[in-house]
């Protein structure tokens, strides 16, 4: 079984242990980004990386680095030989616009390249830097991009074929995707209120995270988990929640776990109207009694192509701190029988079900479970 | 490592006169709006594939691509980033890289896995690997698509690819229908994790009785080309089954060679 050894991040509210401080006291770090819509340039609350970091593809790499560099820390040569590295992520691929602009505007014309670039070109300087076995992929299904990253390491695992496998999601600040999330009127102007009835909206951030991922003990493991693409449209699913339904469903199948035997839930809580009603619908059809549930993006903000990584790391790390992170900003429940937890609550092991959602119609639930020693 | 490909689809520019937006609104009625030239070159792909053979509703879905879906970047580029105008709704849809998973999927009534992902180096190869290792928990059907279109200005993807200007970059569209059972497939695909050093591929070129195809970066061993598309290797698997010819490809990046063999079954 593959099982989750450490992790790794830089976000919002700085890095894994520093997070999870800020997390337990409740104090987020909300900046502010401009953006160009229809109506001119307008302001909206940002969750902005704590470290500088610029749209570029050097400035990404650089904090990439340090991030591998702490995941790896203490791994032999040989170990590194072994490693495998799987990127998700829905960044604009910065190698191709230096490349249009190259081509396309004489003023910005390079010279050619000298070597084949992509956006997996992250995946693949991380491998060559670090020695690592060649193995690298990047994956882009919008906001399961590392989720669905994580379930291919597991498989890899699973099979033997790998004894490590790095798992890193990437977001940093793109006008391009928030004007696109501003267009689709998804953003908020005030605060992230996951499955709140006053909700308007989510809020985007920026995170760098890394899990690394073996079949070497470990107190985490990966229980199991599914993926599916199914939805109503491409941006929604149902308003009864029936497609994320049959991928929780599957998801606990496959881990081999009932809905009772789930601990807690991490939602996915964009605190847009169209997710928060079809997710908390199907938590409601496939928890029959309850489930505790809590969502982590009004700490940390929507990551998008990261939220994956970075959430599944920050979860296990107030787990291991001891506690269930409450529901931020949440007031008042779209249904009043199902409420996110809205005190910390202790907790130091159980099963976990946590789930992403992305446009495109991907759905991912993964099961996770922690074993205090 | 061995899969199984049970059908095939092929589309390439260089074989084949089309004009895909007509083909998909004419023969197959699907609706066009709101998509562009990455996307239908998928679609043609999944409704050449659905022409003889049905799905499971499970059945996974992976694409891959050389370099991704670059026209529509470029597009945004220009109108966004160059001359300032407000991003168009669409334009951001289709800029994700599962969009073109979505249409896909619906195209073939599927509704299991779908994954969008491309490697620098290997990128067919690696999308086998994790394909393979999926369907080894699941036992489930694959389809699989090879995606490469050439945007207006193709000096983009020569940028990018890094390949030599006066090369003919092509648009090519391979699907394959994949699954680890053996019975009724057209042909057996088999490979490793291994990078063979390039003494490792010289010694297996003499040793094997296979035909040899070789991709335009085995420098080494380079075959002749003057066209070119990073998926390459997904029209060798389409071109040994419909010319029932057992071969192997080989792949090279910065020294380090793989081999994929295709054995008719």
């Amino acid at each position: 079984m593959a099982n989750i050894l450490r992790s790794c991040i830089r976000s919002s509210l700085g890095d894994l242990q520093t997070a999870k401080e800020k997390i337990k006291s409740s104090e987020i770090e909300l900046g502010k980004k401009e953006i160009q819509a229809i109506e001119g340039k307008v302001s909206l609350p940002y969750y902005s990386l704590s470290e500088k970091i610029e749209d570029t593809y050097k400035s990404i790499y650089g904090v990439l680095h340090n991030v591998v560099d702490e995941l790896l820390e203490g791994f032999s040569q040989s170990q590194k030989e072994r490693t495998a590295i799987i990127v998700g992520t829905s960044i604009i691929d910065w190698n191709s616009i230096h490349s249009i602009e190259s081509s396309n505007y004489e003023y910005k014309r390079k010279p050619f390249s000298t070597s084949k670039r992509s956006i997996d070109s992250y995946a693949k300087d991380i491998s060559n830097s670090f020695g690592l076995n060649g193995f690298t992929q990047t994956i882009n299904t919008a906001c399961t991009s590392s989720a669905n990253a994580l379930l291919e390491a597991s498989n890899l695992i699973d099979a033997g074929l790998y004894d490590y496998v790095i798992v890193v999601g990437i977001e940093v600040f793109s006008e391009m995707m928030s004007s696109g999330f501003y267009a689709m009127q998804l953003l908020s102007s005030t605060t992230l209120k996951s499955f709140d009835t006053d909700r308007d909206g989510t809020i985007l951030g920026e995170a760098i995270a890394a899990i690394l991922v073996s079949n070497e003990d470990s107190p985490w493991k990966i229980k199991g988990g599914y993926s599916n693409c199914d939805a109503l449209s491409i941006t929604s699913a149902s308003e009864n929640g029936q497609e994320f339904i049959n991928m929780m469903r599957n998801s606990l199948m496959d881990a081999g776990v009932t809905a009772q035997e789930i601990t807690a839930l991490k939602a996915h809580a964009t605190a847009t109207s169209s997710n928060d009603i079809a997710e908390i619908n199907a938590i409601k059809n496939v928890f029959e009694s309850s489930v505790v549930f809590t969502a982590l993006k009004p700490y940390i903000g929507h990551t998008i192509g990261a939220c994956g990584a970075l959430e599944i790391a920050l979860f296990m790390a107030c787990i291991d701190d001891g506690f269930l992170p409450r529901t931020m900003n949440h007031k008042k429940s779209i249904l009043t029988e199902y409420i996110p937890l809205l005190e910390h609550k202790e907790c130091f092991e159980g099963t976990f079900m946590l789930n992403f959602f992305g446009f495109g119609g991907n759905n991912t639930s993964i099961i996770l479970t922690k074993e205090q020693k | 490592m061995k899969l199984y490909v049970h059908a095939i689809s092929s589309f390439r520019s260089d074989r084949e006169i089309l004009d895909i937006k007509k083909e998909l609104k004419q023969k197959y009625k699907v609706d066009i709006r709101r998509k562009e030239e990455f996307i239908f070159a998928g679609l043609l792909g999944a409704m050449r594939l659905k022409e003889n053979i049905s799905f499971l509703e499970d059945s996974e879905l992976y694409i891959t691509s050389g370099y991704g879906n670059i026209e529509i970047l470029s597009k945004m580029n220009n109108y966004i980033l160059e001359e300032g105008d407000n991003i168009k709704l669409f334009d951001f849809i289709n800029m994700l890289g599962n969009t073109t998973n979505f249409y896909v999927a619906k195209a073939l009534d599927i509704k299991g896995k779908s994954i969008f992902c491309i490697s620098d180096e290997f990128t067919y190869f690696h999308m086998l690997i994790t394909l393979y290792v999926s369907l080894l928990k699941r036992n489930n059907d694959a389809i699989v698509g090879a995606i490469d279109v050439v945007p207006k200005n193709p000096e983009v993807i020569k940028r990018v690819a890094n390949i030599d200007n006066d090369i003919d970059v092509i648009t090519s569209v391979m699907f394959q229908k994949m699954s680890l059972n053996p019975i009724n497939a057209l042909c057996c695909l088999e490979f490793d994790t291994k990078f063979y050093t390039f003494e490792e591929i010289q010694e297996y070129i003499q040793m094997t009785s296979l035909k040899i195809y070789t991709s335009m970066r085995c420098q080494e061993i380079q075959r002749q080309t003057k066209s070119y598309f990073e998926t390459d290797i997904s029209c060798i698997v389409n071109d040994s089954i419909l010319n029932k010819e057992d071969c192997c490809y080989i792949e090279c990046y910065n020294s380090r060679y793989k081999i994929l063999k295709i054995m008719s079954q």
